[in-house]
């Protein structure tokens, strides 16, 4: 039997969920394509997550109603097919993350740890790192040293985890050796594609990977915008590396804005498509962000002074950089200048009068000091 | 009475010795050829029958027995049908017999007693002349091909009539006057005609100093097919023995040979290619892409689209540089050393990376894949190439053909006298521990890779590869070590980490 009680009453300390909340996230797995067809309208489908069981079955039951009714009757009385287990917690836990506590949070979090460790990890301050679903080799770029700052200064990341963006974010946090939360938009023991297994797996180990969908439930359309919801009122400050001008790319910043979060964004170049989003956001009005000391600064504004106790403030930008880049000899610098400015392939940095081989020599010198990556199709990027 | 024959069937690119052996003996008159004789030679016995009628021989009304020894050894193509004619011929005394000891016969009859090429006479020849043979009688034609191997008297015999006059010690017919030997033409595209994309053409000529095989990655329309079509003119022209090799090939593929080959091959397939036609099929079938490119250069284009089967081929030849095919009853070697130029697009949209890519992360990763694998593990350097722009279309070229041979040619030399003991002669082709004994590399050089390799830029595979690439460009730079430039160049010229 599960560990599961009566509805409404906290469950017992280590034990995980409450029935209802177990019964309710099992109601929205056998919705999913109703689900997936309400979240069209961005706007109406937060407010539908936000209702109670039966409630939710009247709204969108439709013909289905009855049936509904007698399996959610039959949850909330009888055998639950899913066991609650010491890495769930409902929201009546007193281990769930305060930032959540809105109407339609999910009721229900199944984590890869122990909700110990995500209590943990939301206690400090949260930044969400989201972007296009699409990015360029520059927002990957950014993504990774933002969040490798942020981890080391004590800030926890949080970001999905489909998409090349959110990828570079965790891959970031990783080489600060830091801790991540991961938004999971499919049960969080489905693993995702082949390519995000190995990350996924560092993640786990010292972060957490979340979704408020049984285990394994697969990704849907829905489960897209609620996760979104999900990290846009987990965190404090979300920063956007890079936008297009959609509201597919725009939703997640609509929700952050909703719940008073600070919204911040990088700015790309202005003929950049994959930008067009993040300018969007600073002309009306979101921070913007060079770098990892921007974010801090954002989160010490947004609450308070005490805020941002713990972390560490001390070079955010200069992490993993071997050289800073004025006691570089005057060939690598002008390169690296041009490297800077968007010439980076080899034929653009010869076009500034380098040789052809000198070119090679200063790219390759550089990279090895760590100051640019080479991306694909040749170019090289700067890192941050 | 009995009379023998020397002949040859051409089984692979070797031509094999056969012995063919005609008893007439009284009884009840008939010609049967035994010895595993394929169609083509069983129907020999019409075309002989009325060759020699045809050119006023007597036929004899007897019990007529031929045999091809080894009688193991299947024998094919209508190349026998003169050693079969003449043997019957001296087997009733109509010929004298001294002739055929000496001299091996090679070619078709017509039923006019004509004497056609009859199979690839370069790789006959060269057969006869191992086999201690004195002569070989052919076809006006294939006489100029049997001429290019030395030490051979070769006559040719425009009908049976000739033949028999040449087997009884007379003079062969006269060789028609050929057309001048193929030479390095005027109409082979030339590197002048690349005007900017400096980076790719260095890393041609990279390649083409060293041997080593070669990628060119970029969006459609940048010039990779125009770059790869250049290469044969920037390569030596082959040596004698080299060219022996080739031709022989290319006359085996059926190509007519006017004289030695002294281009390089340049082949370039399809991407619907099968592993069979890359490699080669089954015996008497058509000599694959990889062994036509021999000493030359395969280029394949759009490599992302070709075949997994296909690419899995080219493996034996890229490693050994030979390509040892073994079908149910039918083996054999065939060599194909070639540098390999694969072009394709970064991505399918050809922006890879940049903002203006439209590919889905789905797209990017099966690009990806595809191009990871075991034959982009030979690949030792990628040239990245950009749309040239507006700027790009009046740039200058970065160097002639003639210039770039010239310094492929020096660095070769070079590679030549430093690897003179061992038994490759080019940087592309040597394995770790003899590019460890040849590197010479500055301690700065090398402490520059090891620093790459632990910064994850490259894995063991990919820092041989670098050191390699870093060999070739100290060679072209007339250097005797290896220095930091030369590794600094080599490292931006390195396959993407995927690949590595």
């Amino acid at each position: 039997m599960s560990p599961g009680t009566a509805p409404g009453r906290p469950p017992e300390s280590g034990a995980g969920a409450c029935r209802a909340c177990i019964a309710h996230s099992l109601l929205l797995a056998s919705l999913g394509g109703v689900l997936d067809r309400c979240s069209g309208d961005r706007g109406r489908f937060l407010d539908l997550l936000a209702l109670e069981g039966e409630a939710l079955i009247a709204a969108i039951g439709g013909r289905r109603s009855q049936e509904l009714h007698r399996q959610l009757r039959d949850m909330l009385s009888g055998e639950l097919p899913v066991a609650a287990d010491a890495r769930s917690l409902c929201r009546h836990d007193p281990r769930y993350p305060a930032a959540l506590h809105e109407p339609n949070a999910p009721r229900m979090l199944y984590l890869t740890c122990g909700p110990a460790r995500l209590q943990l990890l939301t206690t400090a301050p949260v930044v969400a790192i989201a972007g296009a679903g699409r990015c360029s080799d520059y927002g990957a770029e950014v993504s990774r040293s933002l969040a490798r700052g942020l981890a080391a200064a004590g800030v926890t990341v949080a970001a999905g985890l489909g998409d090349r963006l959110s990828r570079a974010a965790h891959e970031g946090v990783l080489e600060a050796q830091g801790a991540s939360i991961a938004v999971a938009t499919c049960g969080s023991d489905r693993a995702f594609s082949a390519r995000s297994r190995v990350l996924l797996a560092g993640v786990r180990l010292r972060g957490c990977v979340l979704s408020e969908l049984p285990r394994d439930y697969p990704s849907r359309r829905w489960t897209v915008q609620a996760a979104h919801r999900v990290l846009g009122e987990l965190a404090g400050v979300l920063v956007v590396v890079e936008a297009q001008e959609s509201p597919r790319d725009l939703a997640l910043c609509g929700v952050a804005r909703a719940r008073g979060r600070t919204v911040a964004a990088v700015p790309g170049r202005v003929t950049s498509p994959l930008s067009a989003g993040s300018h969007r956001l600073l002309l009306d009005g979101a921070s913007l962000v060079r770098g990892p000391g921007d974010v801090l600064e954002l989160l010490s504004a947004a609450s308070g002074s005490d805020a941002g106790a713990g972390c560490d403030r001390a070079g955010p930008g200069a992490a993993g950089r071997a050289l800073p880049p004025d006691r570089l000899d005057r060939r690598l610098r002008s390169v690296l200048e041009a490297v800077g400015a968007g010439d980076g392939t080899p034929e653009e940095v010869s076009r500034g009068g380098v040789s052809a081989g000198q070119a090679l020599l200063a790219l390759s010198e550089l990279e090895l000091l760590g100051m640019v990556v080479r991306g694909a199709g040749g170019r090289y990027l700067p890192r941050l | 009475m009995l009379a023998r024959a020397h002949a040859f069937t051409v089984d692979g690119l070797h031509a094999r010795h056969v012995m063919v052996e005609v008893d007439v003996r009284p009884g009840l008159p008939g010609f049967a050829i035994v010895g595993l004789a394929d169609a083509a030679v069983r129907e020999a016995r019409e075309r002989v029958r009325a060759a020699i009628l045809n050119s006023g021989f007597e036929f004899p009304a007897r019990r007529i027995t031929a045999n091809l020894a080894p009688a193991d050894l299947p024998k094919a193509g209508p190349g026998l049908d003169l050693a079969l004619a003449c043997a019957l011929l001296a087997a009733t005394g109509q010929i004298a017999g001294e002739g055929l000891q000496s001299h091996a016969l090679l070619g078709e009859l017509g039923l006019d007693g004509a004497v056609r090429r009859g199979g690839s006479t370069l790789a006959v020849a060269d057969a006869a002349r191992r086999a201690g043979l004195r002569g070989l009688v052919v076809s006006p034609p294939g006489a100029h091909e049997a001429g290019l191997i030395e030490g051979l008297h070769v006559a040719a015999a425009s009908s049976l009539r000739s033949a028999a006059r040449v087997l009884n010690g007379g003079a062969g017919d006269p060789v028609p006057a050929s057309a001048a030997l193929e030479r390095t033409g005027t109409a082979e595209p030339a590197l002048e005609e690349v005007r900017g994309q400096h980076h790719a053409v260095r890393a041609l000529v990279i390649a083409a100093a060293g041997a080593h095989n070669v990628m060119l990655s970029g969006p459609p329309g940048t010039g990779k097919t125009m770059l790869a079509l250049r290469m044969p003119s920037i390569l030596p022209p082959l040596s004698t023995a080299e060219a022996v090799e080739v031709t022989r090939i290319h006359s085996l593929g059926g190509a007519r040979v006017v004289g030695l080959r002294s281009r390089r091959p340049f082949r370039a397939p399809h991407h619907t290619v099968t592993a069979a036609g890359l490699v080669g099929g089954a015996r008497g079938g058509v000599l694959g892409e990889a062994v036509l490119a021999h000493n030359g250069v395969l280029f394949l284009d759009e490599i992302s689209e070709f075949a997994r089967s296909a690419i899995q081929a080219l493996r034996q030849p890229l490693e050994e540089g030979r390509i040892a095919i073994a079908r149910a009853r039918y083996a054999a070697v065939y060599p194909a050393r070639f540098i390999l130029i694969a072009a394709t697009n970064p991505c399918p949209c050809g922006y890879a990376g940049g903002e203006r890519c439209t590919c889905s992360e789905s797209e990017l990763a099966r690009q990806r894949r595809r191009l990871s694998g075991p034959l982009l593990e030979r690949i030792d350097l990628v040239a990245h190439m950009r749309e040239p722009g507006t700027a790009g279309a009046d740039a200058p070229p970065l160097s002639s053909s003639a210039l770039a041979r010239e310094q492929v040619a020096a660095a070769r030399e070079r590679q030549a006298s430093r690897l003179a003991r061992e038994p490759e002669s080019l940087n592309g082709h040597l394995g770790p521990s003899a590019l460890a004994r040849h590197l010479l590399a500055e301690p700065r050089a090398e402490e520059m890779v090891r620093h790459a390799a632990e910064a994850g830029l490259l894995s063991a595979r990919g820092a041989h590869r670098v050191m390699r690439v870093a060999r070739t460009i100290a060679d072209l730079g007339a250097s005797e070590r290896v220095r930091t430039q030369d590794v600094g160049a080599a490292l931006a010229l390195r396959p993407e980490a995927a690949l590595a």
